[in-house]
């Protein structure tokens, strides 16, 4: 038997595995941005309070901004729990191929009309099936939330475009109040940036 | 090619050899699977790892119909042993697998699930085969902690896992020892190094003897028949075992 043979087999899987590294880190680098921007939240309602009156609506934005940051955590968490799950999926898919194709060899060594040989084949096809379609609901699943993070993070994007604006009503402040908002503005459209590559990630290869 | 020998036939009951794979990579150990049958039932003992499955389904198929397996009897927990588990799994989803009830939680990262494993206490158990009653006797420490050999008392067989293993060079690749000194010489490295308990050779030894058996058949390497049995018995008794080198 030639072992290595089997190694040729071509692994859909196994780029389906690379896949979910890369969407994993997509997330590590959302969840890192959206740490920045509670912190840098904090300091831009701390500097509202010292510019008293003329940055109230930057204060509160600021305060928007800290909320945003949070509720983005929250949405990447629940992302990451889905490419968690899709782990034990691919693996699945990996083990029942890998199965699959070392009873085929078996089944070509032995000739035709070993008994039980169709039905073991016909099962095998049956649990591919099943983890598929598990894996193309994910997929799915995992679609359908990073369509609601960009929206949220549309949000985000007008807040730091209203930041601005009421920064410029900052008084003596003003300049330092405008370099926190573009600051916001610049974290909230490397975001953007990171969700659009997560939209074109599919577990599942058509 | 691996191929299925007859060792033993009376009428149904039968015991088939899949020994000596000339063809397989160089990289894996040979194994030696046997197969167990009475009537309409099989026992597959140590059905040997994931990439021979293809060469021993193969070989058993042409011997017997593979669908009349029953069960796997795996001495220990070894890849070569026992890692083909979920690939017969696959072709026989209701397969019982006999093992030590020390590695009944370890054998399902090869595949199975619950209902899949039938735990060996350590004094062994009985396990019925069509008319047959198979022992599964100990060999704790021979090598693995918790390690059983098969004894069929009708046809005289003990399938002996690891013990009597040899790893024979290509050009001794016959079924059968055919000149016991020559042969031992293979065996006595892999006896001193795997082989970990004193106590526990000794005792297995002296438990064996009392056996009635006509052909020992090991996991590697050729199998022992007739006077050889007790030749080897009396060998491994007297080996030191448990040291490195020496």
């Amino acid at each position: 038997m030639n072992a290595p043979e089997k190694l040729k087999t071509p692994s859909r899987s196994a780029s389906e595995l690379t896949c979910i590294v890369r969407v994993n880190e997509e997330i590590k680098s959302i969840v890192a941005t959206a740490f920045r921007i509670n912190l840098m939240a904090l300091n831009a309602i701390f500097l509202a309070k010292r510019a008293g009156n003329a940055a109230l609506g930057f204060g509160v934005l600021s305060n928007e901004l800290r909320r945003f940051a949070q509720d983005l955590t929250h949405h990447m968490a629940s992302l990451r729990d889905m490419t968690s799950g899709s782990v034990g999926s691919v693996t699945g898919v990996v083990q029942q191929q890998r199965n699959s194709a070392i009873l085929l060899q078996a089944i070509r060594l032995s000739g035709d009309g070993v008994p039980g040989v169709r039905e073991a084949r016909k099962r095998g096809a049956q649990r591919l099936a099943e983890q598929h379609g598990r894996l193309r609901a994910l997929d799915l699943r995992l679609r359908a939330a990073v369509e609601e993070t960009q929206q949220l993070v549309e949000l985000g994007g007008v807040l730091a475009r209203s930041a601005k604006i009421e920064a410029a009503y900052g008084g003596s402040f003003s300049p330092a109040l405008m370099q926190v908002s573009t600051d916001f503005a610049e974290v909230i459209a490397q975001i953007k940036r990171s969700l659009e590559v997560l939209g074109k990630e599919r577990l599942v290869k058509d | 090619m691996k191929q299925a020998h007859c060792i033993y036939q009376n009428d149904d009951h039968r015991w088939l050899a899949i020994a000596r794979d000339a063809s397989k990579p160089g990289y894996l150990i040979d194994t030696n699977e046997y197969v167990v049958m009475d009537g309409e039932q099989a026992l597959l003992c140590d059905p040997g790892g994931i990439e021979i499955f293809p060469a021993v389904f193969s070989a058993l198929s042409a011997e017997c119909d593979p669908t009349t397996l029953a069960g796997i009897f795996a001495s220990h927990q070894d890849p070569d042993i026992i890692s083909s588990l979920a690939l017969w799994l696959e072709f026989k989803p209701d397969l019982k697998c006999y093992t030590s009830w020390l590695w009944q939680s370890f054998l399902p990262h090869f595949g199975g699930s619950e209902s899949t494993f039938v735990p060996i206490p350590d004094p062994g158990m009985t396990i019925r085969l069509g008319s047959l009653e198979l022992q599964a006797i100990p060999a704790h420490y021979l090598h693995s902690s918790g390690n059983h050999h098969l004894y069929d008392p009708k046809a005289k067989i003990l399938f002996s896992g690891d013990v009597g293993a040899a790893l024979l060079p290509p050009d001794q690749g016959g079924l059968y020892v055919e000149d016991f000194t020559r042969h031992i010489r293979h065996a006595e490295g892999f006896h001193k190094r795997w082989m970990g308990s004193d106590r526990a050779k000794r005792d297995w030894c002296e438990r064996v003897s009392r056996l009635d058996i006509d052909m020992m058949v090991p996991q590697h390497g050729a199998i022992y028949q007739g006077a050889d049995v007790q030749r080897f018995i009396n060998w491994f008794a007297a080996l030191e075992v448990g040291v490195l080198r020496g």
